[in-house]
């Protein structure tokens, strides 16, 4: 694995950067400090569920099997009622 | 940091969104560091989890499982806005802050995490606030733990060059910041 150089000396008139354990606690000081504003909302949770559509694996299966349906209906249809290329073709009069 | 009663999320699901929301909360706002944003994403996040409830399978603790659900929409969430690239800008010279960001911005490990791409904010929030091994990290954000520890080894060099310049320098910005924020 390669490991980015790290620079423990101090620079030039400066202070030397904090440990890594150092670093660790900031962190977890600074992280626990945050906290959220509005708090847990479970009534704004059930709020979104309500409001949003369904889940996106669900409108394109839901999508995907309605298209197939109306390939196979119109074939179907097609073949039925001889449309188009559906319908009977022409055989040449030269063959043999 | 995750809490050792593990509650299953297919009928304790309330339960495990009263317990783990602030620390969601937390580890998206270490990505995104955004008050409000964080907020809207760990709610969103807990509607996600929620719908999904019943695919969830234990391989892993309901709190690693909803972190992986909040970080990936948290990462997501800044490519859509690109605030990557801008959000050290937006702390701080936007001139409508409020002054809980104003206090923010004062604080050397916030302006520190500034300087990292959300992805090794990402590692570094997991790795020293929620506490998981290279392993979790790995599972939670989907890539290898070789290069979690590589980012976790990155971030942790950039954090420690910007929190020794600050202290160099005062509450003034770091002149080295855009230097290192592009390695």
């Amino acid at each position: 694995m390669k490991v980015p150089y790290v620079e423990d000396k101090p620079t030039a008139g400066g202070s030397k950067p904090p440990s890594e354990d150092d670093l660790s606690r900031m962190i977890r000081d600074t992280v626990e400090s945050w906290k959220p504003q509005r708090g847990p909302d479970w009534s704004g949770v059930l709020i979104r569920l309500a409001h949003s559509g369904p889940p996106a694996w669900l409108l394109y299966t839901a999508a995907s099997a309605a298209l197939i349906v109306i390939l196979v209906t119109a074939f179907l249809v097609g073949s039925a009622l001889q449309i188009g290329a559906l319908g009977p073709q022409p055989v040449p009069s030269n063959l043999h | 940091m995750l809490d050792s009663r593990e509650l299953d999320p297919a009928t304790e699901f309330r339960q495990l969104y009263d317990q783990q929301y602030v620390s969601v909360y937390r580890s998206i706002r270490g990505v995104v560091l955004d008050s409000a944003a964080a907020e809207d994403l760990t709610q969103e996040t807990f509607v996600r989890a929620y719908r999904a409830r019943h695919r969830y399978t234990p391989t892993a603790p309901p709190g690693a499982w909803l972190r992986r659900i909040g970080i990936n929409l948290a990462i997501s969430y800044l490519r859509r806005q690109k605030l990557a690239r801008v959000l050290p800008a937006r702390l701080y010279v936007a001139p409508d802050r409020r002054e809980y960001d104003r206090a923010e911005a004062r604080d050397v490990v916030t302006k520190a995490l500034t300087t990292l791409s959300p992805k090794l904010r990402a590692a570094i929030i997991l790795h020293y606030y929620d506490g998981l091994t290279r392993e979790e990290i790995a599972s939670v954000l989907g890539v290898p733990a070789g290069t979690v520890a590589s980012r976790i080894a990155k971030a942790v060099a950039i954090m420690r060059r910007s929190i020794g310049s600050d202290q160099d320098f005062g509450p003034e910005r770091s002149s080295n910041e855009g230097a290192l924020r592009g390695r």
